[in-house]
């Protein structure tokens, strides 16, 4: 129970590592505002088994990443009852795959309008809360391809490697209120973005990990437990690989 | 570390360089408290012959190891041109040499047993570099490299191995160590203006150790507060 009495916003949650986080939130006791694209009956009946199984209540807060309007009006339903919220995950994001000449550079704003600018505006709106409250804890959802690069993921991992530059700076700018900023760069992880890639594509990976196995969705909610709970209260401005051990 | 380690309920092997009845009774209350063993285990790291009594006692019990920390180590203060040879060697001896050798006895046990998760204790001096501290930093660095290294040779024996380099933490070394003006001044170098607390690296020792980093190897984590150099 890491979590219990804490309040999270968690980007993402319909599925992949977004649903995962928010099950392992709430086994932890943590009160969590879930946020994704749309409704889908399946996920309401989800989120009101979860929220009742573990004693919390869970809101589903829907908009559009591509919208600022939609995430404005998001934000407002997370900050109108006037909670604390004491840990943001941003976990929301798209892959696009493809070579760097074969990507237009709508495309290009396309990708970092989701993977980057709708997180720097989520963000602002809620560590202004946190400074209020002069502790938070924020965790943004990158890749070890924002890291190492990947061939024909350029958009994406320059979002990424963008990320990861905010991520840091944060850190310097949010310390004083207490705020702490950290990354969590998954490897390969068993989703459905990562099954966008070719199968070639995933065993090359895979054999680059020293661990030679796909990661679960799991392992990386477990991460984002340990950067959101009290247990990693001296840590911030770092990027945490959990990639099976993928790097240099 | 002790203490959050037995607060969560493991098993203990209690390495300290020589026997202390304060520290003897102190583990006593801990274990009585949290309802588990722990067995205290004397040694020097300098000294071969002790290591090698130490490894015995802990593989007499015939008990799994799960994880192990070294942690042991200690800090040296001099500039690069007035820091003699034998001092860097005595630095290196115990900040290094020992780890890599006891950690080379205790993973013989892990390969058997299928799993462990190993935990060096760094330094952020070894990744950034700290004017006055060439021999401590340097053997903190090859410590993160022997890290890398081990996880890439260890992983299909499903071990892993990872460091942590904290920044500046609340510690005996630190506190004798360090004038309080440079301490003063690292902290103003942190995004969260304070220094850290020995039970904030306890903590993610604690995270590595656990099952819930079972897909992390080969990182080096850093406990700084966000140290800017």
């Amino acid at each position: 129970m890491l979590l219990r009495g804490k309040n999270a916003v968690i980007t993402g949650c319909l599925k992949g590592i977004g649903r995962t986080t928010m099950d392992v939130f709430a086994h932890n006791g943590a009160n969590i505002w879930a946020c994704c694209q749309m409704p889908t009956g399946e996920f309401e009946s989800h989120i009101k088994e979860l929220a009742q199984a573990n004693g919390i209540s869970i809101t589903p807060v829907y908009f559009d990443l591509s919208d600022y309007e939609q995430i404005k009006a998001g934000m407002k339903i997370i900050t109108v009852g006037k909670q604390p919220v004491d840990v943001l995950v941003n976990i929301a994001g798209i892959a696009y795959n493809a070579l760097f000449h074969m990507t237009t550079i709508e495309k290009m704003k396309e990708v970092f309008e989701i993977d980057f600018f709708s997180q720097m505006l989520i963000t602002q709106h809620l560590t202004r809360l946190m400074a209020r409250q002069k502790s938070g804890s924020v965790i943004n959802i990158v890749s070890v391809a924002g890291v190492d690069g990947n061939p024909g993921q350029v958009a994406y991992s320059a979002a990424k490697a963008a990320l990861i530059g905010a991520t840091k700076t944060l850190a310097g700018e949010l310390g004083v209120y207490g705020i702490r900023v950290n990354a969590v760069a998954p490897g390969v992880i068993q989703t459905d973005m990562t099954a966008s890639l070719s199968k070639e594509k995933v065993n090359e990976l895979l054999s680059a990990s020293k661990l030679h196995r796909v990661g679960l969705p799991e392992e990386v909610a477990r991460a984002l437990l340990f950067l959101a709970s009290d247990q990693s209260a001296y840590i911030t401005g770092q990027v945490l690989r959990v990639d099976g051990g993928m790097g240099d | 570390m002790l203490e959050i380690f037995a607060m969560n309920g493991a098993n203990i092997w209690a390495c300290i360089r020589q026997p202390s009845e304060s520290f003897f009774s102190y583990s006593e209350k801990l274990s009585y408290e949290h309802n588990v063993r722990i067995m205290p285990v004397c040694f020097d790291l300098r000294d071969l012959n002790q290591m090698k009594a130490a490894v015995n006692l802990i593989m007499s019990a015939k008990l799994p190891v799960h994880s192990l920390i070294n942690n042991a180590g200690l800090t040296y203060n001099a500039l690069f041109q007035m820091t003699p040879m034998d001092k860097l060697r005595e630095v290196f001896e115990v900040n290094f040499f020992s780890q890599y050798l006891f950690t080379q006895y205790i993973v013989k046990l892990m390969i058997r047993q299928k799993r462990g998760s190993i935990i060096n204790i760094s330094s952020s001096a070894a990744i950034d570099g700290n004017a006055g501290r060439s021999a401590y930093g340097a053997s903190k660095a090859a410590l993160i490299c022997v890290t890398k290294v081990m996880a890439a040779e260890l992983a299909e024996h499903g071990i892993r191995v990872n460091a942590i380099a904290p920044g500046i933490t609340e510690t005996e070394m630190v506190v004798q160590s360090m004038s309080r003006d440079v301490i003063k001044e690292t902290i103003a170098h942190t995004a969260l203006k304070r220094i850290g607390e020995p039970a904030e690296v306890a903590t993610t020792a604690l995270f590595l150790a656990s099952n819930l980093s079972s897909y992390i190897t080969g990182q080096v984590i850093r406990v700084d507060g966000g140290l800017r150099k």
